[in-house]
């Protein structure tokens, strides 16, 4: 069940700047989340940022009771979370929306796990899933850069698979977009059970090509601005295919592509 | 002790409500909040069909707040009397309904339609949604439009009448003069005022439809000065205060002000149990300060005339 969750910052580990993770003291949570489910944290006691903010659990332990997230700062609200002290309280509103799909994966099935960025958030859960579930996975982390790429180092270790870097300018692992890289390898005859993602929109959409022309069943992490996280203020919506508008807090986040009216 | 209020016909068990548009159908908040404990919910909007709503992006934070443009998405009126009000009605909520339309018509034939539901306490008629094209907010900045709404929807229903109020509107106290004048039982104020954000790298309204609705604790001093102004004009008509209400000294203030119950709105976003919480610090309030509702109620209306002075408030 969903609850308002108090939380501790434990630590904070910094990847390069304005990329980093914050673990949070949180028994409840860590105990409930499911891979790709997401929480809405709010630090007590300020107008600025006013509401809360939105962000995919990106590990969990369960026996330390903690719950760990991946962030980039962008604004308020992750600006907040960069500069808040160790110790600090903080809340923590979940478990929200579904999870990926892991569990009807055979054993010895292949995966393709795709991010665009700080869009590798809810991934380090996911990839101790599937080693768990016996399932393998190739993870493509794309960035524009180098310093976006830093990130890459929460996944050491975590990988049942290859780890695929692309950047934009070429300053990491192979040039291009991370749809393209994923493109190739299909092509060349890599075969996946399914692929689970989490990236910008532009992403989504060049990769919602890829799937479809391949007809792979693929999961789709959306991000879109949320006022409330659990489907009552109806501002997180993205155009559908089935209905005018998907609520992608309650509905989703993880999507399938075919469901998505891609502009 | 009872923290009951009584609004014209319309009695709740205490003060406390939530605002439409910020509560869904109730049925999202069951994690948070006992339904049965707050004094009622108002409903999103319902129309006649169901309506999709705006494009997105619909909502943006601005400064202790923020913008919304969701243009009334709701299930329609059908939808919400078969597969909401029954769970509603099980959880033994007070249920206010609010209705929007695009034309007078729109607004009856749903009242109509909620008139032999069980399980509504009132009706909330939203004439001052700025979110879409077409009615809405356009009845409430007219008087003589809302009059002319207000006196058809009430010759439509028996419930508790209760007229949702604009903060656009040129003047609030002739708009709540008309709605009272035409047969509301009850005003409410305020909605939100018309705002707008801007992306300064773009130079795009970072909401799809250009303008939207400020709420939030930024509205709040603008929403106490409305419900003050309106209980001075017409002191005898019950209002329920809208605008910023997060914590027990909000809920004190606009009660001062003249407000008989609040709705809280935006705060729900942001802290989901906070509606129910308010009824236990209220309740609280008054076991410690030997005082009870009612006596909360005017307040500061009551403070003025002792001292003489307007207090400022038409300053």
């Amino acid at each position: 069940m969903k609850a308002d969750h108090r939380a501790t910052l434990l630590r904070r580990q910094t990847f390069s700047p304005g990329f980093f993770s914050v673990t949070f003291q949180c028994p409840e949570l860590a105990a409930a989340i499911l891979p790709g489910q997401f929480v809405m944290l709010d630090v007590p006691g300020r107008l600025r940022p006013y509401l809360r903010r939105a962000y995919s659990v990106a590990d969990r332990n369960e026996a330390a009771g903690t719950v760990e997230f991946l962030v980039k700062t962008i604004g308020p609200g992750t600006a907040a979370l960069e500069e808040l002290p160790e110790g600090s309280p903080a809340r923590l509103l979940g478990p929200l929306g579904n999870a990926f799909t892991i569990e009807d994966l055979p054993r010895g099935a292949r995966v393709a796990i795709v991010a665009g960025g700080i869009g590798a958030a809810p991934f380090p859960l996911v990839l101790s899933a599937l080693r768990s579930a016996g399932v393998a996975g190739d993870f493509y982390l794309g960035g524009r850069n180098a310093r976006e790429l830093s990130i890459r180092a929460r996944f050491d270790g975590l990988v049942p698979g290859e780890t695929i870097l692309t950047s934009d300018d070429g300053s990491l692992g192979e040039k291009g977009f991370v749809t393209e890289a994923l493109a190739r390898r299909i092509t060349a005859g890599a075969l996946y059970a399914r692929v689970f993602a989490c990236g910008p929109m532009p992403m989504f959409a060049a990769l919602a090509r890829v799937v479809s022309e391949s007809n792979i069943p693929s999961e789709f992490s959306t991000e879109a601005e949320m006022g409330c996280g659990f489907g009552a203020c109806l501002g997180c919506v993205i155009p559908g295919t089935e209905k005018p508008f998907i609520v992608s807090c309650s509905e989703g986040p993880i999507l399938s592509p075919e469901k998505i009216a891609w502009a | 002790m009872s923290l009951a209020v009584r609004l014209g016909p319309l009695e709740l068990r205490n003060p406390i409500t939530t605002a439409s548009g910020t509560f869904g159908y109730g049925l999202e908040f069951t994690d948070f909040v006992d339904l049965s404990a707050i004094g009622g919910l108002c409903t999103k909007g319902l129309s006649l069909n169901p309506h999709a709503g705006n494009a997105p992006p619909r909502i943006c934070e601005t400064p202790a707040g923020m913008l919304n443009a969701i243009g009334l998405q709701n299930v329609g009126v059908e939808a919400f009397l078969t597969e909401k009000l029954p769970k509603l009605r099980e959880l033994s909520a007070t249920v206010i309904a609010n209705v929007w339309g695009d034309l007078e018509e729109d607004y009856v034939t749903v009242v109509e339609a909620l008139e032999n539901a069980e399980g509504i306490a009132a009706v909330e008629l939203n004439i001052s949604c700025p979110n879409v094209e077409r009615g809405g907010m356009l009845f409430g900045n007219s008087p003589e439009l809302t009059r002319s709404l207000v006196g058809k929807v009430r010759a439509a229903t028996e419930r508790p009448l209760i007229v949702k109020l604009s903060p656009n509107a040129p003047d609030l106290v002739e708009s709540a003069r008309a709605a009272r004048e035409a047969g509301a039982d009850i005003l409410s104020l305020v909605n939100t005022f018309v705002g707008m954000a801007i992306d300064p790298e773009t130079a795009k309204p970072r909401i799809s439809f250009g303008t939207g609705g400020l709420s939030g604790p930024a509205i709040r001093p603008l929403a106490v000065r409305m419900v003050y102004q309106v209980h001075k004009a017409l002191p005898d008509t019950p209002l329920m205060g809208i605008g910023g209400i997060s914590d027990l000294s909000d809920v004190l203030e606009f009660l001062a002000a003249g407000a008989t119950a609040v709705q809280v709105g935006t705060a729900n976003f942001k802290d989901p149990g906070v509606s129910g919480r308010l009824v236990d610090e209220l309740a609280a309030y008054c076991e410690r300060k030997k005082t009870s509702v009612p006596q909360l109620i005017g307040r500061a209306h009551r403070v003025a005339a002792k001292v003489g002075g307007e207090a400022g408030a038409e300053g």
